[in-house]
């Protein structure tokens, strides 16, 4: 592997107040898979935004096959032989799988489209190409996701004119069983002499699939596997993490009381089989990555989406959410992931966003009292520390931080007994999140349940009493935290390890 | 399994009714069932068939969702502004038939460009754009026209009305010809597939290299072409231009083209299904007069066949996601 079919030396690119690549390489050897792996805000995507073209670097240089781009444009590494297969679909539901494969290269003649050609093309490249069987007639919407991404794939190589091909987290919406037909699919492409990038937070695939792997940290090259094993995963995960987790975190040891919430073999769309319980006084932490699931199940607890089967219990009370009025009615409060969309009324004042959920307390008959909400809003900023200390300022004003507050005072103002909180401090500055692990620690010490779902495992081992790793919609391990390592959780989220080898 | 048998179902509901439609019509009028009749709807036809194919080109390149899909309502008022034009130049103005038609071109591609410069420069809701697009001109044809009737006795305008060509209706042929042309485009060459494509999903469009806004701008271009040509059935079937004509036209096109999708394949808006939705509506409504229906029952009938439509379409790709 010494000819390099892609170099990309000394990147670096920085964005107003952060260095997102700092001299970083990447290398590529031609007909070899490379792993591109690193934890969220790594630099992953934005070194492949760079090769795509679409962001400028700041500096550095782009070798393909030797030959340095003079102009890094989508074109010009569309036309060096560089195909991109987006972590996103896009493909046309009711279009049939060879109008999907020519989008945008259809072929005609004077007479129209030469439809049956392209039909014959399309599955004849399905089969020698990606080693599957496939009918060009089939509508879009009547395939499965894996064989989607198929035809997504085949319509970024259909002019055999590929030499490296970026995945960007593939198998992210594909359970266990449909990422066989990828791989399939994938060294067939590389029996062909294809160079291929493949960006994962699945650390098993990468170590299962690829020939090499270059691992991000901060922006930084932080280490390259040449040789990769099937028990490589440790080492790798050791060089993605690579920090301890700071004092942000207030935690006390908290003495669990009687069960509160109780989850029993909840089943969706997108997970299944999910039991746990949290007692009083417990913080529980759910992790996993996208796609594991860990969105939808926040989702369904709290009545957004549908559960298939299962029971939810409240003091052993079952519970049946059709919506997420009927949780807030059960003593649930739900701190959204999108809380400019689902949390909070940007254009309402600070007052009106406090009392929104418990208007009934603040209201005479249909009336509002105004002083009484403007009195529960002045002490809640105050115990909340929101600033600007104004409960007549706009939402849209404040600062992320200090919107997450408004939507926790909310909750503690209804006086909720169950605080769900899902990625509580996206967006948020260093010190309004100190501020917030603070105000959920409390919540914990006054005997309030919480469940916490986040993507910063950080943040669930500094904050949690225990917590849920899902995997491809399932909780694969349920850990405490007390000695849990950072790496050890990334190991179980992205199926590097498993609960035995943890504990 | 159940419930894509269901969502089946649901889809083959609004052709069922209208199945079931034309049997009882058949049963309670003799004169239904007979090659008269049939050229008789065809020839009523004609109009909303036209309008329909630009509407089905609009909602091909914007998508399909009512609200945030394109849509064109200003179409049949296009129609009709062109037609008090043309019959205002040829009656009042003592013009030729050719400079009558230039001008209405030239109104139409004003129509056109505004809209398009509406929905893609300004990115307002297409069917808000269109629908005061379309009061707008309703109201300048009262100013043309003061609201009165403008008799036409140009004789090409009579051929449309009453020639043969081949036998059939010359109205008949000159729109078939023109359902070849739109279909041939849209749904046979490269630029009607990318077209196509911008409607089905604008991400996957852009992704795959097509330039998405030309085609949206260009689809308002050729609504508004469409209602140019349907002006000229318009007068024909009139003998002249007459006010209050766009109402119903506007109806039968969002009937017929809506209609069409429930009845294409892949459940989708399709040139296909835009004519034959229109040839359906036609045959509704000369199916009611002859069996002497009320004309006010018929447009209450209409409205609510519109509502089953698009109701089922939306419960349909509600099952489907």
């Amino acid at each position: 592997m010494t000819d390099a079919l892609l170099k990309m030396c000394d990147i670096t690119k920085s964005f107003p107040g952060v260095l997102a690549l700092d001299n970083v390489a990447l290398e590529v050897a031609s007909g070899e898979i490379h792993g591109l792996v690193g934890e969220n805000g790594a630099g992953k995507s934005t070194i492949i935004k760079v090769l795509a073209g679409v962001y400028k670097a700041d500096a550095g240089t782009v070798e393909i096959d030797g030959h340095v781009l003079p102009d890094v444009t989508p074109r010009s590494v569309h036309d060096a032989g560089v195909r991109f297969i987006h972590q996103e679909l896009h493909l046309v539901q009711h279009f049939t799988v060879t109008e999907s494969v020519f989008m945008g290269q259809e072929e005609q003649t004077l007479l129209g489209l030469s439809t049956r050609a392209m039909r014959q093309k399309a599955e004849a490249f399905f089969e020698t190409a990606l080693g599957t069987e496939m009918s060009g007639n089939t509508l879009i919407r009547d395939l499965g996701i894996a064989e989607r991404k198929l035809v997504q794939i085949a319509r970024a190589l259909i002019d055999n004119q590929a030499k490296l091909v970026v995945f960007d987290e593939p198998t992210a919406p594909l359970t266990s069983g449909e990422t066989d037909k990828l791989f399939t699919a994938i060294r067939k492409l590389k029996e062909q002499g294809i160079a291929m990038i493949y960006v994962s937070h699945y650390l098993a695939e990468i170590t299962g699939i690829c020939d090499r792997v270059t691992v991000l940290r901060n922006g930084q090259n932080a280490g390259r596997f040449d040789e990769v094993f099937d028990d490589s995963a440790p080492a790798m995960i050791s060089a993605m993490v690579g920090r301890e987790i700071d004092e942000l975190f207030p935690k006390t040891e908290h003495t669990p009381a009687a069960p509160r919430f109780e989850v029993t073999d909840l089943s969706a769309e997108k997970f299944e089989d999910v039991s746990f319980t949290i007692h009083r006084n417990e913080i529980v932490g759910v992790a996993g990555l996208v796609g594991s699931g860990r969105e939808d199940l926040i989702d369904t607890i709290y009545g957004l989406a549908k559960p298939r089967s299962g029971t939810m219990k409240i003091d052993g009370v079952a519970q049946k959410f059709r919506a997420p009025a009927d949780a807030v009615g059960a003593g649930i409060a739900l701190v959204p992931r999108d809380r400019r969309h689902d949390g909070l009324v940007l254009d309402m004042s600070v007052s009106d966003n406090i009392n929104l959920a418990a208007l009934d307390t603040v209201s005479r008959g249909t009336l509002e009292n105004r002083r009484a909400a403007n009195a529960v809003a002045t002490d809640m900023s105050e115990t909340l520390d929101i600033r600007p200390r104004n409960i007549a300022a706009t939402l849209r004003l404040l600062s992320g931080g200090n919107q997450q507050k408004v939507v926790l005072g909310r909750w503690l103002n209804k006086g909720a007994d169950i605080f769900i909180l899902d990625e509580p401090t996206v967006g948020v500055d260093v010190g309004a999140k100190v501020e917030i692990y603070q105000h959920i620690e409390n919540l914990a010490q006054d005997g309030v349940s919480v469940l916490v779902s986040s993507s910063d495992p950080g943040e669930l081992i500094g904050l949690c009493d225990r917590i849920l790793v899902m995997l491809r919609g399932k909780i694969v391990a349920e850990v405490s935290t007390t000695d849990l390592g950072v790496d050890e959780l990334v190991a179980l989220t992205t199926g590097g390890a498993t609960q035995e080898a943890v504990s | 399994m159940n419930q894509t048998l269901s969502t089946k179902l649901l889809a083959v509901f609004p052709i069922a009714v209208f199945a079931c439609l034309f049997a009882y019509l058949s049963i309670e009028s003799s004169t239904f069932l007979s090659l008269g009749t049939f050229e008789l709807i065809l020839k009523q036809a004609v109009p909303t068939v036209i309008v329909s194919l630009g509407l089905a080109a609009v909602v091909i390149a914007g998508g399909d969702d009512v609200v945030a899909g394109g849509i064109d309502l200003s179409i049949p008022a296009t129609a009709i502004i062109c037609a008090a034009i043309i019959a205002d130049q040829l009656t009042n103005q003592g013009n030729t038939l050719v400079f009558a038609m230039t001008l209405a071109f030239g109104a139409a591609a004003i129509i056109g460009a505004i809209n398009a410069f509406l929905v893609v420069g300004l990115r307002m809701t297409p069917l808000l754009a269109t629908l005061s697009m379309s009061v707008a001109v309703v109201g300048l044809t009262k100013v043309i026209t003061s609201s009165r009737r403008i008799g036409v006795t140009d004789e090409s305008i009579v051929f449309i009305r009453d020639g043969k060509i081949m036998g059939v209706a010359a109205s008949v042929i000159l729109t078939a010809v023109l359902v070849v042309i739109f279909y041939h485009a849209l749904h046979r060459t490269r630029w009607g597939m990318n077209m196509q494509a911008t409607g089905g999903s604008r991400d996957a469009a852009e992704i795959s290299g097509i330039l998405t806004r030309r085609f949206v701008v260009q689809s308002f271009l050729i609504a508004a072409f469409a209602g140019w040509i349907a002006s000229v059935f318009v007068l024909a079937r009139g003998s002249g231009s007459s006010p209050g004509t766009e109402e119903n036209m506007l109806l039968e096109m969002v009937l017929a083209t809506f209609l069409g999708a429930a009845f294409s394949p892949r459940r989708v808006v399709t040139l296909w299904g835009a004519v034959l939705g229109a040839v359906v509506v036609s045959a509704l409504s000369v199916g009611f007069i002859s069996i002497g229906v009320n004309v006010f029952w018929t447009g209450c009938i209409k409205g609510a066949l519109i509502l089953l439509v698009v109701a089922s379409a939306a419960v349909a790709t509600k099952g489907r996601s």
